[in-house]
């Protein structure tokens, strides 16, 4: 008899995470699911902090949420369903916008198109410190992949070669985040910063409607399967 | 210098021959191991273990009554069950057995790292003692719930050494996110015999008993590269949210739901960063101290956004 060893949960952006389209998984139906990003990290977990944008049923009385949760590069698509009840219960309580952190395994679709979204496993509101520590801590996650990606391991190799990872690309998002993180720093005028903030984040809602309603009719017919395993 | 070692393992292994009863030929023993050393290069514990499996079936000697000799090998390097192995190590911890079978369950340590052992009743040991080093020899590895262990059985040796073995650093510093509280977390009842946590009034062990209330968190402390299972015990829980036992039977009274504890502990401490210290366990980190992370920020991120303009 063997125990699987718990999977690490791995510090990755939104920017990498949506880019990833290439899943690797052993034989047998139980075998892990990982998913690897175009900077050669095989994740099957992530834990995430940023602003959970909105939640809202996938389908009317389908018991399952969809959510988009916002870090400085980009947003995670997740959905909550009941089979991850802890998940489920805390998003209940939870009034989009706020500051989360969110444990999550990753899951990829392969339908017409290829794309990656989270099952969160659990959500809890956290403060704007424990979102600037994430985004330190992704950010030197994600430089020493961008390191590695040179050096070239076997993960790092298969990435290059399905990707053609543009490196810059990637080190621009990561200074960019940073970036967000010192205006923080920088702005002491807490009032104006709040407004600012507000305001981008609606303006981030209003952009995301749009490709809204073409997504979720897409995946709708296999939303279900896709989440009861 | 290579001949007179053959010469005393040739010793080694007559002697062991006598020792379970049986008379063999020494010259024949120095002829085979020079074969295998001088001749061939055979490593000296390949030749040894060679010969003595060449008498063995020779002599139709059945294997378990063989006080077999085997190599010394650090815990680390234990990987593969069934593995006869001896080792050099201090008695970590000893665990209370309720298995009429069993005569001392436990870890053992050296350098390396630490390993549960059982020693059979049928072996007929003397008792080891906690925080006392000893030769185990002639012990068998075995892998129990997906974890390496060693048995202890009739073949095998315990003898108490002068030497203080070492043990590895045990005590480790580790920052991460907090990504996991178990449901069996929260104000739970303790069995009053034995003090392990009861599940709807029942002891694992002793069954339908009396309890006690208790707090405790089991989690996981997550670091992007490293997992962690951790337990906190009351006083962990009560310095880093106020909440103690007596608050946490206040709040189970107030909402007359005992699970409501383990809810506003989550409120307050899952997805959050933490800096403990604690010691590793053979699957636990336990807790010595343990605070919210609390760091500015502000230069390594400048230093960060530097590195990547020079990179660029
Ligand atoms: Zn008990």
């Amino acid at each position: 008899m063997t125990i699987r060893k718990r999977e690490v949960a791995r510090r990755i952006f939104a920017h990498e995470f949506n880019n990833s389209t290439y899943k690797i998984q052993d034989e047998g139906e139980k075998s892990p699911v990982y998913v690897l990003t175009p900077l050669g990290l095989k994740c099957n977990r992530i834990f995430i902090v940023g602003a959970l944008l909105e939640k809202e049923e996938a389908k009317p009385d389908s018991g399952i949420w969809r959510i988009r949760v916002s870090d400085p590069t980009g947003v995670f698509m997740g959905f909550v369903g009941r089979y991850q009840p802890e998940a489920f219960e805390s998003l209940l309580e939870i009034e989009p916008p706020e500051l989360v952190a969110i444990t999550a395994k990753v899951r990829i679709f392969e339908g017409s198109r290829i794309m990656v979204f989270i099952r969160p496993e659990s959500i809890s509101t956290v403060t704007s410190d424990v979102r600037d520590y994430w985004v330190v801590e992704t950010a030197k996650a994600t430089i020493e992949r961008i390191k590695r990606m040179k050096e070239g391991n076997e993960d790092a190799k298969l990435a290059k070669q399905i990707y053609s990872t543009d490196l810059e690309e990637y080190k621009n998002v990561v200074k960019q985040a940073l970036l967000t993180i010192m205006e923080g720093f920088i702005e002491k005028a807490e009032e104006t910063e709040i407004v600012d903030e507000e305001e981008e984040i609606e303006e981030e809602i209003e952009e995301l409607e749009d490709i809204d309603e073409f997504e979720f009719e897409e995946e709708e017919w296999d939303l279900s399967e896709l989440l009861e395993d | 210098m290579i001949e007179k070692r053959i010469e005393e393992l040739t010793q080694q292994i007559v002697q062991r021959f006598e020792k379970s009863g049986y008379k063999i030929n020494a010259k024949e023993v120095l002829k085979r191991l020079k074969l295998l050393m001088l001749e061939f290069k055979v490593p000296e514990n390949e030749a040894v273990r060679t010969t003595v499996n060449y008498l063995v079936k020779e002599l139709e000697i059945p294997r378990e009554s063989l006080a077999v000799e085997s190599e010394f090998v650090r815990i680390s390097d234990i990987t593969k069950p069934n593995q006869w192995v001896s080792l050099k190590v201090k008695v970590v911890q000893l665990w209370d057995s309720n298995s009429p079978n069993i005569s001392q369950v436990g870890l053992i340590g050296d350098e390396t790292g630490i390993i549960k052992f059982v020693i059979w009743a049928k072996a007929g040991k003397k008792e080891v003692e906690e925080g006392k080093s000893y030769i185990f020899k002639n012990v068998v590895t075995d892998s129990f719930g997906g974890r390496m262990q060693v048995n202890v059985n009739r073949n095998s040796e315990i003898v108490e050494i002068e030497e203080d073995v070492s043990l590895p650093p045990r005590e480790i510093e580790v920052v991460g996110a907090l990504i996991s509280i178990q449901q069996n977390s929260g104000l739970i009842r303790r069995c009053k015999i034995c003090n392990r946590a009861m599940t709807k009034g029942l002891c694992p062990i002793h069954g339908k008993m009396d309890g006690y209330d208790d707090l405790r968190v089991k989690g996981v402390i997550d670091d992007g590269e490293n997992v962690y299972e951790i337990i906190l015990n009351e006083e962990n829980i009560k310095n880093l949210t106020g909440i103690g036992l007596k608050e946490a039977k206040n709040i189970a009274e107030e909402f007359l739901d005992r699970t409501a504890v383990l809810t506003e502990l989550k409120k307050r401490l899952l997805g959050r960063y933490f800096k403990l210290i604690g010691n590793k366990g053979e699957r636990y980190l336990i807790v010595k101290n343990i605070e919210f992370l609390k760091v500015g920020l502000k230069e390594e991120v400048e230093e960060l956004i530097k590195s990547l303009e020079v990179q660029a």
